[in-house]
């Protein structure tokens, strides 16, 4: 077993490091404020290859992995500028289509997305069906060669700044178990016929979240990913690498707090020496550094089992949930904790922390709830009942 | 043709740098990395091959085992190979004695154009491109804003041409090749390494010397042989605070006044 990072990584780290530096927490913070998609630094790491680390290379992507996307995903958090999107356009979208996607559909999408240029968003989430995603009523209903999608999605990131949407949709029912057969779907995000209405999340950042009405869109054959009836497998093979990335991103935010955080604790004196010197202040930053700490190990190895493939697959699925679960409860206390260090200054607009605690707070949420993970932990891991 | 980078693996510039007790560049308490500015220097080699002359890149670095980083981050930029002189008898060498050593890996490994940058920054003495230029016996062209290569055939030949911006005048230079140029950071901003470049950096060799492969003594070399010793060193002192003037409608004045006090207008 060995666990030094590879030159290669290290470069890797470094190169995004300094690229988002280019850019900056005063650039992420105007956009956030704004809700502005942060294209330039976006198109700035597609240009030098590292939104499409995880592509092949036959496509125009690095021929890397997951390993690399959650470095890429972190490194740009702790500096700064966590990229919401590199969850669902990198590593659901690109995972999915690399893995199911036809020699045509590989051959249109994966340069755009591997350059930069085009982004595919995802849409799983309806009103009825978040955590359970046996509720979906999206449905798509045969016409001719192809089918027409009706339903309501909800809670869908980026929609605005993407060329297509990755669409979960009910294309049958399971006769033994009544339960919704699923399928996937490309669809044009400005398809005519549907409506994307921006929705009103707290907590600032660059990308918009919407609700979706497809009216009877219609799509095609060539629309469909991979086998009808099968998208729920199919999508797995996506969720993880949203898991990881998603711990990534976690993981990259609180250290990015954990070290303006001690920055300050450094320098600021209130009593004539530096806060820091107070255990009040030094205790809660030290649990989060070690759980931070804990949490990208983990976070490492998911990503390293879904690259290790098909026969890694049950423990790759273990790991991303419990990556997802570390990071996003280490990002809470380490924001938390970077919060009440800087005192007042933690809730002014300037120190730009504040939008960090909504995005920690949200990975507790999505992709997938601290709960429904606790739910799998007891249930796969334990061996308890299934409680739902 | 064949182009020489000389790139030097340096203390962070953004840490807190120092010295130990006997006047060497303390390099445990602060990380390091290659120099920024011999990132100009890396990217003007690239820039000459982009332009249309066939060349082989060789990056060359004399330092620790931790150098190598200095050469991977190089050849992630582009470039073909890199030569890494490492000896523990080199600790503590000056100007001068690096001069030497580079001279001698740089004859070893054939050149038309060595290109360094305008200083390093730890010891910013911005000497070595000169002294190199005359141990190879070959025309300096220093402190260059702006370098091409013209008329370079298989067979070698060619020139180096280089804009020098003054504060009074703009100097056009040109050298014969082989020829040893420095760089300044107005040469235009340094790619960073992309990952294809970061994975094919993986592949490139690096060759790895000692002073012996050199023909160098070691008594030629070290802090013992060094003719620049630093003697004393100073923190330099806190930046004091600035002046802030509440503008109450006074303020362009005030600002004209600060100006002229201190000369600038
Ligand atoms: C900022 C943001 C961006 C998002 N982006 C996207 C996107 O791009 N695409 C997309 O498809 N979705 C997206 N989502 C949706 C997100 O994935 C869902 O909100 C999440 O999966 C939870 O689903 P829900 O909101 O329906 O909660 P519900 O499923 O209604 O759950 C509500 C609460 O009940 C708990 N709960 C539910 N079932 C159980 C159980 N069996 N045991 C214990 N507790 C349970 C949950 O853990 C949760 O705390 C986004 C959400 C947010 C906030």
């Amino acid at each position: 077993m060995h666990f030094e990072e590879s030159d290669e990584h290290r470069a890797l780290r470094a190169a995004v490091g300094a690229i988002t530096d280019g850019f900056g927490p005063g650039y992420f913070a105007e956009h956030s404020r704004e809700r502005r998609p942060t294209t330039e630094l976006w198109q700035a790491l597609g240009r030098h290859g590292y939104i499409g680390v995880n592509l092949p290379e036959e496509y125009g992507g690095g021929g890397g992995g997951l390993v690399e996307l959650a470095i890429v995903c972190e490194e740009v958090a702790a500096h700064g500028c966590p990229l919401l999107l590199l969850l669902v356009s990198g590593a659901i979208a690109g995972e999915v289509l690399t893995r199911f996607g036809t020699a045509e559909q590989k051959s249109t999408w994966l340069p755009r997305l591997a350059a930069g240029r085009g982004k595919i968003v995802f849409a799983i989430t309806e009103p009825e069906a978040g955590s359970n995603t046996h509720r979906l009523a999206t449905t798509a209903t045969r016409d001719g060669d192809g089918w027409l999608l009706r339903g309501t999605k909800q809670f869908i990131s980026g929609v605005d700044e993407a060329d297509a949407i990755l669409v979960v949709a009910k294309t049958g029912t399971d006769p033994d178990s009544g339960r919704g057969r699923l399928s996937l779907f490309l669809v044009d995000a400005a398809d005519p016929r549907l409506t994307a209405t921006p929705l009103a999340i707290e907590g600032s950042a660059p990308e918009r979240q919407f609700t979706l009405f497809f009216d009877d869109v219609p799509v095609s054959a060539e629309q469909l990913i991979g086998t009808e009836g099968d998208g729920l497998r199919q999508v797995f093979h996506g969720l993880n690498p949203e898991r990881v990335t998603g711990a990534a991103l976690g993981v990259g935010i609180a250290r990015y707090a954990l070290a303006r955080a001690a920055d300050y604790a450094r320098t600021r004196e209130v009593w004539g020496r530096p806060i820091g010197t107070h255990q009040a202040i030094a205790h809660p930053l030290a649990e989060a550094a070690i759980e931070v700490e804990l949490a990208a190990l983990m976070t490492a190895r998911a990503a390293w089992l879904h690259d290790a493939g098909e026969a890694m697959a049950k423990a790759a699925g273990e790991a991303a949930n419990m990556a997802k679960y570390a990071a996003a409860e280490a990002a809470i206390h380490a924001v938390d904790a970077a919060i009440q260090t800087h005192g007042g200054n933690g809730m002014s607009r300037d120190y730009g922390l504040v939008p960090l605690w909504g995005m920690a707070r949200t990975l507790r949420i999505a992709p997938v709830s601290r709960e429904m993970i606790l739910n799998h932990v007891a249930q796969h891991t334990l061996g308890l009942p299934r409680s739902y | 043709m064949k182009i020489v980078v000389c790139v030097k693996y340096v203390p962070d510039a953004t840490g807190d740098r120092g010295f130990n007790d006997d006047g060497t560049t303390d390099r445990e308490s602060v990380d390091s990395l290659l120099s920024e500015l011999d990132e100009y220097a890396i990217e003007q080699a690239l820039k000459i091959v982009e332009s249309g002359v066939e060349a082989e890149i060789t990056y060359l670095t004399v330092g620790p085992d931790d150098a190598k980083d200095a050469l991977r981050k190089a050849l992630a930029m582009g470039g073909d190979n890199a030569i890494h002189v490492n000896d523990d008898d080199i600790a503590g060498t000056d100007a001068l004695g690096t001069s030497l050593i580079l001279a001698k890996a740089i004859e070893r490994a054939g050149f038309d154009l060595v290109i360094c940058g305008m200083a390093s920054t730890d010891a910013s003495m911005g000497v070595v491109p000169a002294m190199l230029a005359e141990r190879l016996g070959v025309p300096q062209v220093t402190y260059l804003d702006e370098v091409t290569v013209e008329g370079t055939t298989v067979k070698g030949g060619g020139t180096v041409k280089g804009r020098r911006e003054g504060d009074v005048a703009t100097e056009l230079i040109e050298a014969a090749l082989p020829a040893v140029v420095s760089v300044t950071d107005r040469t235009g901003e340094a790619r960073y390494p992309s990952f294809k470049g970061i994975m094919a950096a993986k592949k490139k060799n690096v060759e790895a010397l000692d002073l012996d492969d050199l023909g160098i003594e070691s008594d030629q070399v070290g802090l013992s042989a060094a003719w620049s010793i630093v003697d004393t060193a100073t923190k330099r002192p806190p930046r004091a605070k600035g002046e802030v003037v509440e503008d109450e409608g006074e303020g362009g004045v005030q600002l004209a006044g600060f100006l002229a006090a201190k000369k600038f207008i």
